[in-house]
This record gives structure tokens, C-alpha cells and sequence, in this order.
């Protein structure tokens, strides 16, 4: 009795395995397990026989069942799994076909090098102002300690509008704006475009864009701004950058220097971007001249500061190695697309 | 100014070398610019006699020559063709090394086709001494052999330094050496001064503006020799860059170069009546200038005079006939100090300028004026002989002298630098403050130009005492108030019309007058523009951003850049107050070509319209959660009729595009429509000052019904949303369209319009008969209150 049952089993097992290998269709894997494991299958018709056996034979018949329903499994699954293995195949995909983008436009590398730079200074607890393009004589020069026969003012190098006014040439008018409006402490800088009567060429437009800075508190040292610039410089340029500071003259500061950073691309050792200087020349700056602060009303015995100012087309020439200036104004979107 | 460093040796024990006192002036605030060497000639040159000079056996242009060198006989291979025997010529022996560019070349012991060669013969371009190459440099037959070369050559380094106009006392060499005595802890020493004294000479000097002129010396020398001055003297001016000319006048030159003083030197023969008479020009004077050029002067204009007529204009150039001749035998030396104002006027009014009037208009030392003269009657009665016989000096007293008090805490809380009292007070004294009192100093003549205050003596304190030992401390925290920023709210609409996908552009604010008027909405006279522009192409300030976009589009078009999504923020420009208050920010924004150039397929050739501008607009106005926007027709004469629209925010006109009239477009060779949009920015951004309230979203989902129709031509979408909405059927979320065409199937004068109904209950899943009985009485309300055929 045993016997017999076992030898069903394993024939129903091996043809079930037989069939299943040559199976084409997932069609013909559920009509092998209709006819083996289904309600009306063979495993399930012998599983009848089992009451009929004697006791002792019905342990090892059972574990017989056992197997051999998970040996019919096991080959349902294989089968299935090469069918679909057979199906992925057909259905493959170039997946070396160029992705559906979503364009993401550019900002131009003054508005990057303006965003970068507020950026930092933001985090070192500047805030960003703006102010008019047209400015008056008396912000522009005047309250900035400008000599009257100081040469920026002559109209060789300054644009004048017909009413007197002017085009600014420096961010400093806003500054003067700031501090006219509120009391210190204040730390602030100021972006935008400044005009210059300047030739065009590689080097120079009749407008650029500048970024001034003022701290003006009860105890701020060229020391402070000596730090300041260095982490902005080292932020900008993504490399530890010195600060070099020279005696100069600007009749904004008193004292007055220019601001050298080690050269970014050779660290100071020396190369054709700094000529061999180990510097690049990047900003003026000082602390703020008490005059200046006697013409908008601070008390020069009470409060003290600094203020800096560099060109933000320089920084993204020096920053992307761009050779001409006309690049940034001709926004050819060859150009514009690699920033 | 070119400063010499021979020169400065005269007055101070200079222990830097020639290389490394640029930077140590440079750190002072003294840039040099530019550093230039004269005779410097290489240790291992020497003199040396070609003994004997033969064909070399395998060269047609190459000598073999025995050079004698003093101690020794050298076999030269050499190339040039003078190279013949008896010549002394300079010679570099072996391991002399030559600077070539930034590197260096060194004389090694070789051979010249197959012939040993122990040192090179030198050409005067070979040793930096001038450009001739067409031979070795011959040098003169006594000359001594086996001497180093240098010995015979006076070397000297030339500095271009860069003078800020705050510090004319640099325009000498004695101010220069002064802070550098201060820089190197030295003593300055002074030149020889002639403390001679002659007869006062009444009448000689009358100065009718002493406002202008507070101080006029003359002096009468007779009996000079005109003549060539000495040779130390023509080198030490030839090296600053002043062409020697006669000792007299290479004599008041040279002591401008020292003192910072210029002088002038009449010939008494010139001076009618020989009277000087220092007065402003009568109307309708004139004088012909050394330069050779007339200029007419008027009372404005300071000059000299003898007893007729001007014979100088004062401080800035000498007359054609007064000056020095040959024969010149009785001078009249003048030192003078002007008002630095007027020599400024009249220099630029005249378009005059001289060395004099340079160093006048930025501050001559006052102080210094009397010594000069006598400085250069020194050197007059040294190198050109004469006798001192008459002087007449016209003083006005001297001002007071300034006086700073200065807390030395805060000097250092200025600067950050930890520098001690004494410090202070010993670097003030070694640049000619006195100190009167501690913390009490005077200011030195030759700085109250620019010295006026406490913050002036940090600055001096700073410059000697060393930036480069600023320390830098770490940053404090202290944050200004993040509300008052400007900035960032234009970052945050850069960073969206960037996330759109369009790229930003930047173009000039100065444009030409057809082009800013081109569009027709801004009258010539409507612009504002610069009196003084730098051209006509930059004649005026754009009065909107459309010039320049255009112009980008025209630029990228033409280098066949043909997809292109741009925007432009900026400040534009308008006299006409109406139009727009003088200066506001605009936004622009440019379409043209395909959307989608980088996607394959059929998306690949869609090629931008209207909608996609509009889409641009829709986009952005949600993203910055503006509530409140619609769009209606617009008529602009920038935009083609029936092409362009209005946006409005909060029912204010913000913005108008559409696609732009062909007459803007002309010779761009467009080949696809340009679609541009002009928005104030103003309108835009007052539009989101508000906290975001959360509105609840519903947890159950929604379900949909489709109704399609065909509707007249002219009806409007808008027509339709507004219905259904005011339909007010329960649970309806929102309608969108998702078809709409015309053609033959829908007839002429029809469209087929199809939109999705989107139901949604905020309470429960909706179940298909509530939807289905709204949806019913929709298509109802539809057919009857649109007048359309239902699908």
C-alpha cells in the first residue's frame, strides 16, 4: 500500500517537473498545478488513500506528501520565475536614451557672485541694502568726505545727469543712506550696479557691479575687518585665502588700506594670474573717516567702524577664471548655461 | 614718481638693497608700481683685451679669439664681427649668470663646434645697457683690463611708485627717505643748504594776492656760466625720467625732485623793469608758454610779471622768453609757495600742467619754500659759479600749527594692534611730529594736508608700525536685523524664474536713444540720460529692460542659439514722473524656440507659444503664493493684436506680454515666435508680505466626470470656468480643461471644448449616484445657459 502510494507520488512529482520545464505559458504552469496540487489534482486524489493505510505507514506517508507538494512548489515557482524572466527580457528598455529633463535655468555669474557673497556675509551678521542707481552729489561724494577737487568727481570719470545729479559711482551712497536712517550698531552690505566713465574693453564697462560693506559699532578694529575678509574670501573661493593689507588713501577711511588676498589660484607661491606676486589686489578699505560719521549724525567719540568695497565682476573672473568682461553683458547662453 | 635708489642713499643710511625696499615701501602705503635697473651689471664681468682673433676651422661666422683678462689669457669662441684684436671689450667669465626674462642663464666652460670656448664676449644689449646688438660693446682704449665691469658702470634701481593724493610730500626724495628713516629706525640727513646772505633788493618782489601767493622769494645771481651740469646730476635726473638741459635748469629741477619744491630761474634780461610783480591777469592778457603754445588768461589766473607783462603763469609753466639762455649771466631764482586751489583752476582751465603745477595743486611744503631756493643757490654757486648779490623775500606769517590730541587706547581700538604708548610716540616723532605734551602732538608742515585728526595718527602709527602684524580676530557675533534686508527677496525670485527653467541675463543700463525709444512707449525727451555720455551707443538709460532683452535674443539668435527661456531683473529709468517714478525695477522674460530641445520625439519639436509664456507667469505667481492674479486682453503696441494679455495682482495692472510685434524683431531671423513679458517689479513682490495659513485637505478621495461639448468659437474659457463655478454644485473641488480644438469635425465657427469635473467631500467618499445626479444637472445648466451642443 505504502509503496504504491510512494512510487504515484514520485511519478506525479517527476512528470510535473517535466512538464514544467517545458512550460511556455503561464497557462501551462497552472494547469500542472491544477492537475497535481488543484482541488481535483493527483496529490490531492492520493491524500484520500491515506486514511486507508496502517498506522504505522502513515508517518512516512505523510512526510512523503510532504515533499513531494513542496518539490511541486518549488518547480511551479522556478517555472514561473523563468517565464517572467523570459518576459523582462522582451519588455528591456534603452536605458542609454537621453532622460526627458526638466530644464533648471542659470543665474548669471554677477547675480551668483552678488547671492554668494551676501550669503556669507549674511552668516557673519551682515544684512543686504540696496538703493537708487541715480544718486545726488551729496551722497555719492559729499558726506563721504570727497574733496571738492577730488578727481572721481570731475565728469571725465563720473556720469552727471543735467539736473546735477549723478550716476553713482560707488555703493558707499547707500551706506550713507543706512546710517542717515538708523542708529548704529549696524552691519551691513550693500550690492549693486555702479557706473564709471571708462572705455570698454576687457577690463572695464561703463557700469560694474560692487559690494561695500560697513560695520559700525562702539569697538570694531581693522583687526575685525582683517578676519571679516578673510572668511569671506576663504567662503568665496572654496580655499583658505590670506589677507594682505597695504596703507593707502581713500577719503572715505581714515586709516585707509588695500586689501590684497593670496593669489587663488597658486596659494602665493606665485604664478601669471598674479604676476608673480603671490597677491591679487581685491579690496579697498579703512575705518570709517569721523568725518563721515560726523555727516550723518554719529558721534565719532562714541561709535567707531570699518567699511570695505570690491568689485563683483572681478571676484567671478578671478573665481571662474573669465578673461573677458564683455562675456557677463553679451549673455550669450553658451556662456550663462556653465555657471 | 619715479624715485631713485641712489638718490635716497644721499640721505639716509639705507641698509635695505635695491630689491627689498618695494616691498618695505609698498607695506607703507608707497606702491612701486614698477621696478626698473640701470647699469646693473652681473658679478663676472670684466674688462679684457682680445690679444689675437682667427677663423674658426668649421664655421664660416664664428672667431677664435685670446682674450686677456688680466691675470689670465682666455681662449673665446665668439660670434660677433667686431671681435678683432687690440678691442677691450666686457667679458663674462665662467659662472657669470645673466637674468633672461623671469629666469637666469649661467657662463659655463663649453664648445663651439668642436673649439673650447671659456666665457662669452658681451654686446651692450647682453648686459641690459641698451638695445645695440650689432656687435660687442667697444670700450674706450685707456680702459683698465681685468677690472669688474660694475665698478666702471654707476648701477641704480628706479622706482614707479604710485603717490596717493593725500601725500604730495612723496613727490621728492627727501620725503620719501623720511619715512623710510622712520620705517628703519635711521637718521635723515639733510642736504647742504647756502645760508649766505645778500642785500635786500626793495622793489625787486611785489605780490598783490598774498591769499594766493602767502610766500615769494627771489634771488639775483650774476656772473654765472650756463653750461652742461655736472654728471652726477644729469644721471641722478636722466634716471627719474627729466631730460638734463642746462645746469641751471637741470639745477631748480633737480631740487624739485629733492624737496618737492618747484622752482623757477628767470634771466634778469627778461624781466622788464627787473621787477617781479606776482598779481592775477588783467582781462585779455596772454603769454606763450615754454611749451610754445598762447594762452589767453583772465583775472582768474595767477601769474608772474615784470614791470609789464606776465612772464610766467604762476606755479604751472614758465614764459617762452623769460627763462634761461645760453648767454644768461644774471639769474633771478624765484621760490614760491601758490594756493593750491588756484594752481588747480587755472592748470585746468588753461589744460595746462607741468611738474610744478602737480606738485603745487596737491600741496607743496610750505616750510620748505625758502630752503629750496637756498638749496638751489647752493648748487648754482657750486656748478655754475656767480656771486649772490641781491634777494627779496615776501612772507606772509605762517599759519598756526595744528595740534592733535590723541588717546592712545583708542588708536589701538582703532587699529586692533597691541602697540604701546612709547611706540606710538617714538613712530610720531621719527615722522617729523612734535610732541608737545604726551598724547599732544603737532603736525609737521609737510602733512597738513592731509593730517587732521586722531584717526590720521593711527593711521601713521599703522603704516610704520606694520599691518602685516594686525592679528585677525575671530568674528564676533553680532547680527544686524535679517527684516531690513533687501536682498533676499529678489534672491528668492531669481531662484524660482531659475527653478522655471529660464536662464538670467544681465545687460547694461546704457543704451542708444533708437533703441530705447524703438518700442514707441517712451518719448527722447521722456529719458534720462548722462550730459557727459561716454558715446552716443551709451547715450541713454534704458527706460525699460525690452532694449536689452531684444538685443540678447538678437545676439544668441545670430550664433544660432536658436531655444531660448531668459529673464532680466533690473533698474530701469523715466524723466516723465507720470510713467513711473524716475527708477523702478522691472522683471523681463523672453521665450523663443523649442521648450523641450534636449527630449526626443515628438516633445522635441514643440515649439514655445503664448501659453507656454503665460504657463511661465501662472508658475511663478503660485510659487510665490500670490492669490490674487488674473489675466485679461491687452492691447500694446509691443505686442502682436489678439496676442497679448494683461496680468494683474490684486487687481492692479503688475505686468502685459504677448508676442512681440515683427517691427521689434526685424533682422533678428526669428524662426520661431518671441513671446516676452514686462512685469513691474514692484506689483510682484508687495503681493506676498504674508504668513501662509494652512487650508485643511480632505482624507477621502475624489472622483471625476468628463463633459465634452462643441461651443462657438468666440466663447471663452474663462466664460466657461465662471459658469460651472457659479453652478455652486455640492462637492465640486475644482475644473479643469483637457481638450479643446477646432476643425472640420466640429464645423466652421465651432471648437470642441472638454473638461474634468473633480468632486471631493471633505467628510466622506462620494458615492457615484451624488456625483452622477450633480454631474446631470451640470450638463443641463450647460446646454442651456452656454447655448453649447453636448457631447
Amino acid at each position: 500500500m505504502l509503496e504504491e502510494l510512494l512510487t504515484k507520488l514520485r511519478e506525479i512529482t517527476a512528470s510535473a517537473a517535466a512538464d514544467l520545464e517545458a512550460a511556455k505559458t503561464e497557462a501551462d504552469i497552472d494547469a500542472v498545478k491544477n492537475r497535481t496540487l488543484g482541488r481535483n489534482g493527483a496529490v490531492t486524489a492520493l491524500s484520500s488513500m491515506m486514511g486507508k493505510l496502517p498506522n504505522e505507514s502513515k508517518r512516512d506517508a505523510g512526510k512523503a506528501f510532504n515533499e513531494a507538494k513542496t518539490a511541486i512548489q518549488d518547480a511551479l515557482n522556478a517555472a514561473r520565475e523563468r517565464l517572467e524572466s523570459v518576459v523582462d527580457e522582451k519588455n528591456k528598455i534603452d536605458v542609454t536614451l537621453p532622460g526627458r529633463r526638466w530644464a533648471i535655468g542659470t543665474k548669471h555669474p554677477v547675480s551668483q557672485a552678488i547671492e554668494d557673497a551676501c550669503a556669507i556675509f549674511r552668516r557673519m551678521g551682515f544684512i543686504a541694502v540696496t538703493g537708487p542707481e541715480l544718486e545726488d552729489v551729496w551722497h555719492n561724494f559729499d558726506a563721504l568726505n570727497a574733496p571738492l577737487t577730488h578727481p572721481s568727481r570731475d565728469p571725465q570719470d563720473t556720469f552727471y545727469l543735467e539736473d546735477g545729479r549723478l550716476l553713482r559711482t560707488q555703493t558707499s551712497a547707500v551706506q550713507i543712506r543706512t546710517m542717515m536712517g538708523r542708529k548704529p550698531p549696524l552691519r551691513i552690505v550693500s550690492p549693486g550696479r555702479c557706473y564709471r566713465r571708462d572705455t570698454p574693453d576687457a577690463t572695464h564697462g561703463v557700469h560694474f557691479h560692487q559690494l561695500e560693506g560697513l560695520y559700525i559699532d562702539k569697538q570694531v578694529s581693522l583687526a575685525d575687518l582683517k578676519s571679516t575678509l578673510m572668511t569671506f574670501a576663504s567662503e568665496f573661493f572654496g580655499r583658505e585665502i590670506e589677507v594682505r593689507m597695504r596703507p593707502s588713501f581713500f577719503p572715505f577711511t581714515e586709516p585707509s588700506v588695500e586689501c590684497d588676498f593670496s593669489c587663488v589660484m597658486c596659494g602665493g607661491k606665485g604664478c601669471n594670474v598674479c604676476k608673480n606676486s603671490g597677491w591679487l589686489e581685491i579690496a579697498g578699505a579703512g575705518m570709517v573717516n569721523p568725518k563721515v560719521l560726523e555727516n550723518v549724525g554719529y558721534d565719532p567719540k562714541e561709535v567707531q567702524g570699518y567699511a570695505f568695497g570690491f568689485g563683483l565682476e572681478r571676484l567671478a573672473m578671478i573665481k571662474h577664471r573669465i578673461n573677458d568682461l564683455r562675456l557677463f553683458s553679451d549673455n550669450d547662453v553658451r556662456f550663462l548655461h556653465q555657471f | 614718481m619715479n624715485i631713485s635708489y641712489n638718490w635716497l642713499k644721499k640721505y639716509i643710511d639705507l641698509s635695505l638693497t635695491a630689491d627689498e625696499l618695494p616691498a618695505k615701501l609698498t607695506m607703507a602705503g608707497l606702491e612701486v608700481e614698477g621696478i626698473e635697473k640701470t647699469g646693473s651689471i652681473p658679478e663676472g664681468v670684466v674688462t679684457a683685451k682680445i690679444l689675437s682673433r682667427n677663423p674658426h676651422e668649421n664655421s664660416d661666422h664664428l672667431s677664435v679669439c685670446q682674450v686677456d683678462k688680466g691675470d689670465e689669457v682666455l681662449q673665446i669662441v665668439c660670434g660677433a664681427p667686431n671681435c678683432d684684436a687690440g678691442n677691450i671689450v666686457p667679458l663674462a667669465t665662467i659662472g657669470t649668470t645673466f637674468k633672461d626674462g623671469e629666469g637666469t642663464f649661467t657662463i659655463k666652460k663649453g664648445k663651439l663646434r668642436g673649439v673650447e670656448s671659456f666665457g662669452m664676449m658681451c654686446s651692450a644689449r647682453e648686459l641690459g645697457l641698451s638695445n645695440d646688438h650689432d656687435g660687442l660693446l667697444i670700450l674706450p682704449a685707456d680702459t683698465k683690463i681685468g677690472v669688474p665691469f660694475g665698478e666702471l658702470m654707476d648701477s641704480d634701481v628706479v622706482y614707479d611708485c604710485s603717490v596717493t593724493p593725500n601725500r604730495p610730500d612723496w613727490l621728492s626724495h627727501i620725503g620719501v627717505a623720511r619715512d623710510i628713516a622712520a620705517l628703519l629706525d635711521t637718521k635723515l640727513v639733510m642736504p647742504e643748504i647756502c645760508n649766505a646772505d645778500a642785500p635786500v633788493v626793495p622793489g625787486l618782489v611785489t605780490v598783490n594776492d598774498p591769499d594766493l601767493c602767502p610766500i615769494y622769494a627771489a634771488r639775483i645771481i650774476r656772473g654765472v656760466k650756463v653750461g652742461d651740469s655736472p654728471e652726477w646730476m644729469q644721471k641722478a635726473l636722466s634716471a627719474v625720467g627729466i631730460r638734463p638741459i642746462s645746469n641751471l635748469v637741470d639745477i631748480t629741477n633737480y631740487v624739485m625732485m629733492e624737496m618737492g619744491v618747484p622752482l623757477h630761474a628767470f634771466d634778469i634780461r627778461n624781466l622788464s623793469g627787473e621787477k617781479i610783480i606776482v598779481r592775477r591777469a588783467a582781462e585779455g592778457e596772454s603769454i606763450v608758454a615754454l611749451d610754445g603754445k598762447k594762452y589767453d588768461l583772465t583775472p582768474e589766473n595767477l601769474c608772474i610779471c615784470d614791470a609789464e607783462k606776465p612772464v610766467a603763469i604762476a606755479g604751472v609753466m614758465g614764459g617762452e622768453y623769460s627763462g634761461i639762455q645760453a648767454d644768461t649771466t644774471t639769474v633771478v631764482l624765484e621760490s614760491a609757495f601758490f594756493d593750491p586751489d588756484s594752481i588747480r583752476m587755472t592748470s585746468r582751465k588753461l589744460g595746462l600742467s607741468s611738474d610744478a603745477s602737480y606738485r603745487y595743486e596737491r600741496g607743496v611744503d610750505r616750510n620748505a619754500v625758502l630752503a629750496a631756493g637756498r638749496r638751489a643757490l647752493q648748487l648754482i654757486l657750486e656748478i655754475a659759479g656767480g656771486e649772490y648779490v641781491g634777494c627779496c623775500e615776501v612772507a606772509a606769517p605762517a599759519p598756526e600749527v595744528r595740534t592733535i590730541e590723541a588717546d592712545y587706547s583708542r588708536i589701538r581700538g582703532l587699529l586692533g594692534l597691541e602697540v604701546t604708548d612709547s611706540d606710538i610716540e617714538k613712530i610720531l616723532i621719527s615722522l617729523g611730529f612734535g610732541m608737545t605734551a604726551p598724547g599732544v602732538f603737532t603736525v609737521p608742515s609737510w602733512r597738513v594736508y592731509d593730517v587732521v585728526g586722531e584717526a590720521d595718527l593711527a593711521e601713521e602709527v599703522a603704516r610704520i608700525y606694520g599691518l602685516d602684524k594686525l592679528p585677525a580676530v575671530p568674528i564676533r557675533a553680532i547680527t544686524d536685523d535679517f527684516k531690513l534686508d533687501g536682498c533676499h527677496v529678489i534672491e528668492s525670485l531669481r531662484n524660482q524664474l531659475t527653478g522655471i527653467g529660464l536662464d538670467e541675463i544681465v545687460c547694461g543700463s546704457m543704451i542708444d536713444e533708437k533703441s530705447a525709444t524703438a518700442d514707441k512707449m517712451f518719448t527722447p525727451e521722456e529719458l534720462i540720460r548722462p550730459y557727459n555720455p561716454i558715446s552716443l551707443d551709451l547715450g541713454v538709460m534704458r527706460p525699460s529692460l525690452l532694449p536689452g532683452i531684444l538685443n540678447t535674443v538678437r545676439h544668441n539668435i545670430a550664433r544660432k542659439n536658436l531655444d531660448l527661456a531668459l529673464f532680466e531683473i533690473g533698474h530701469v529709468f523715466c524723466k516723465n514722473t507720470e510713467k513711473f517714478p524716475e527708477e523702478r525695477d522691472e522683471l523681463s522674460i523672453a521665450v523663443t524656440g523649442r521648450i523641450h530641445p534636449e527630449r526626443f520625439s515628438a516633445e522635441r519639436a514643440v515649439v514655445a507659444d503664448f501659453y507656454d509664456l503665460k504657463g511661465i507667469l501662472e508658475s511663478l505667481l503660485t510659487a510665490r503664493k500670490v492669490k490674487n492674479f488674473q489675466f485679461r486682453a491687452a492691447e500694446d503696441p509691443r505686442f502682436l493684436k489678439g496676442h497679448c494679455a494683461e496680468v494683474l495682482v490684486n487687481k492692479r495692472v503688475a505686468g502685459v506680454f504677448g508676442e512681440v510685434v515683427p517691427a521689434l524683431t526685424k533682422g533678428m531671423r526669428l524662426s520661431t515666435p518671441l513671446f516676452v513679458a514686462m512685469i513691474q517689479l514692484k506689483e510682484l513682490l508687495t503681493a506676498e508680505e504674508r504668513t501662509l495659513l494652512y487650508d485643511p485637505i480632505s482624507p477621502f478621495p475624489s472622483t471625476s466626470r468628463d463633459v465634452a461639448f462643441i461651443a462657438p468659437k468666440e466663447l471663452e474659457h474663462r466664460i466657461v470656468v465662471d459658469f460651472i463655478q457659479k453652478a455652486h454644485l455640492p462637492n465640486l473641488e475644482r475644473v479643469e480643461l483637457f481638450d479643446i480644438f477646432e476643425g472640420e469635425a466640429v464645423g466652421e465657427g465651432r471648437k470642441s471644448m472638454a473638461y474634468s469635473l473633480i468632486f471631493r467631500s471633505a467628510e466622506r467618499t462620494l458615492t457615484d449616484d451624488e456625483v452622477n445626479s450633480s454631474y446631470e444637472k451640470l450638463r443641463q445648466k450647460l446646454e442651456r445657459g452656454l447655448g453649447v451642443e453636448l457631447r
